[in-house]
């Protein structure tokens, strides 16, 4: 559909997937942190996306009116 | 000869035989091309016959409803059907046939009945719907997966419209903080040209769908809302081929139009829309956020998991760091000596160093050792812990070493049955201290005894091997 769209559900397939490799256990100690630091990365730039405004967007909706 | 009537006669003779013919009230189909409402409060109109499918009307007539009875009817009117009497609509209405010799003929309407208006309302809608599912469109907006953050959104609305500054105040308004991004396209929302006008606006949204997460048509409600203005194939049709979902929120409280059915999803009103749109998103934060403590939870299994393995390892690794420190810390302290040792020897040649050049050497050397303790104290600070670690070690080590030097202890070696000899307060330890006749003194843990030497000899001690 559109390219914000196509990351938001990206970065949600993303965190499922980490979060199924932490539960199954089979992780190693030291993918650990780099795995929960991306997941925790992913989930900030949703709420992000969610609640700020980006200025791309927004021009381009000025521009309709 | 004939007859010459004048005009004014034979127009009272139409009246009289048409009165004559039809001098009752009669219930009649018409659909109303014209409308009109003059400033004493008629209503004047015309109405016709016309085939659905043919464009030439079959017949037509001019119809009036007096003032008083049309404030009623038009309110009765509405409150049954939920629409305005206008143009397009088809009714079925109660009439007395009226001739007037300057005005010709016109129908007097005294009762109209919405029930059928609504049945055929009922019936347009219907005929619409079959066709549409004939066609195999009717679900194709419907199938188009909402988005999951519906942030996006074009509105086919109108400025003035009740309902569209509710919809967009309610949607930056949402208590969750969450951004939105509209755009109105200005939309004729009832009348004859609503088809055309949303048509339209439609088509303009699917040249730039991509910036779109979907479309919304609002409008504000209540019973004047003439929904069938939305009952209407073109409209509908279009609907079911666009590319995005619609969702519409054109407020009828009584009904739905089959815009309405076509469409992805349909609310009553323009604020339940917004609400919606709000839940949504709220949805897809959610479903991130709980997926946290899922991952908390299994990352603290790993880490406790990897933590007993550290544990156990370090039991096993504590003793030989202990060696390691034990021996670095053995280095640290020869090369202390060896500063120590050099320092000392150059502050001795600078004793035989004239004095000015003396206090120069000795300030140089100085700075030297200085430097090189500091040096020394800096990879001290490395091995602190070790060595605290070693120096715990030591205490123990200490305290064992301290229970034998008590063991040692004078004291204690009384206590443990010998004793002490001494001759003039010096304590003796070999028998060349004293000479026949001296006296001597001997301590026992409980008292002491004098005595007098009688004899000596050479005879070693020899400890007893068994």
């Amino acid at each position: 559909m559109a390219k914000k769209e196509f990351s938001f559900n990206d970065a949600v397939e993303e965190i499922e997937k980490i979060l199924h490799n932490i539960e199954s256990g089979d992780l190693d100690i030291d993918k650990l942190s780099v795995e929960v630091k991306r997941a925790s990365d992913l989930i900030k730039l949703c709420q992000k996306k969610l609640r700020s405004t980006e200025e791309e967007i927004n021009s381009i909706f000025k521009d309709l009116s | 000869m004939t007859e010459k009537v004048s005009l004014t006669e034979l127009q009272l003779i139409i009246r009289d035989s048409l009165y004559m013919a039809l001098p009752d009230f009669y219930w009649v189909i018409a659909e109303i091309s014209e409308l009109k409402e003059n400033s004493a409060g008629h209503c004047y109109l015309e109405l016709i016959e016309k085939h659905p499918d043919e464009k030439n009307v079959r017949a037509r007539v001019k119809a009036i409803i007096w003032s008083k009875r049309f404030t009623f009817l038009k309110a009765f009117f509405e409150n049954s059907t939920g629409e305005t009497l206008r143009e397009g609509l088809k009714i079925l209405i109660k009439i007395k046939v009226e001739y007037h010799e300057v005005y010709g003929l016109s129908l007097i309407i005294s009762d109209i009945d919405p029930a059928f208006t609504i049945g055929e309302m009922a019936m347009k809608r219907q005929l619409i719907i079959k066709r549409l599912e004939q066609e195999g469109v009717f679900t194709m907006n419907k199938d188009l997966r909402f988005p999951a953050v519906p942030q996006r959104i074009a509105i086919i609305s109108s400025k003035n419209a009740a309902g569209y500054s509710d919809f967009v105040n309610h949607l930056k308004g949402n208590s969750f903080g969450y951004v939105f991004y509209t755009s109105l396209l200005e939309t004729a929302l009832q009348g004859t040209e609503t088809e055309q006008s949303v048509i339209s606006a439609l088509d303009k949204i699917a040249l730039t769908s991509h910036i779109f997460d979907l479309v919304v048509i609002i409008r504000g409600g209540g019973s004047q809302s003439d929904l069938s203005w939305f009952d209407n194939y073109n409209i509908a049709y279009h609907i079911t081929q666009f590319p995005l979902p619609v969702i519409t929120g054109i407020g009828h409280d009584k009904d739905v139009s089959v815009t309405d059915m076509v469409a992805n999803m349909s609310m009553k009103t323009p604020t339940a829309v917004a609400d919606f749109l709000i839940d949504s998103v709220a949805g897809a934060e959610n479903y991130i956020i709980e997926m946290i403590p899922g991952i908390i939870n299994a990352s603290r299994n790993i880490i406790e998991r990897n933590k007993t393995r550290i544990e156990s390892s370090s039991i096993r690794l504590f003793p030989l760091s202990r060696i390691m420190l034990s021996a670095i810390k053995d280095t640290l302290t020869s090369k202390i000596i060896e500063i120590n040792t050099t320092g000392k020897e150059l502050i001795f040649r600078a004793a035989l160093i004239p004095a000015d050049q003396r206090s120069k050497l000795t300030s140089a050397v100085k700075s030297l050792f200085s430097r090189g303790k500091l040096a020394l104290e800096r990879n001290n600070q490395r091995f602190i812990t070790g060595t605290k670690n070693f120096l715990a070690v030591s205490s123990v080590r200490m305290n064992s070493l301290e229970s034998t030097l008590q063991l040692l202890n004078p004291q204690n070696v009384l206590q443990r049955g010998y004793t002490i000899t001494s001759h003039n307060g010096e304590i003796l330890k070999v028998s060349d201290q004293i000479r026949e006749g001296d006296i001597i003194d001997t301590q026992f843990k409980d008292g002491t005894a004098k005595s007098k030497v009688i004899g000596k000899d050479d005879k070693r001690f020899e400890p007893q091997n068994d």
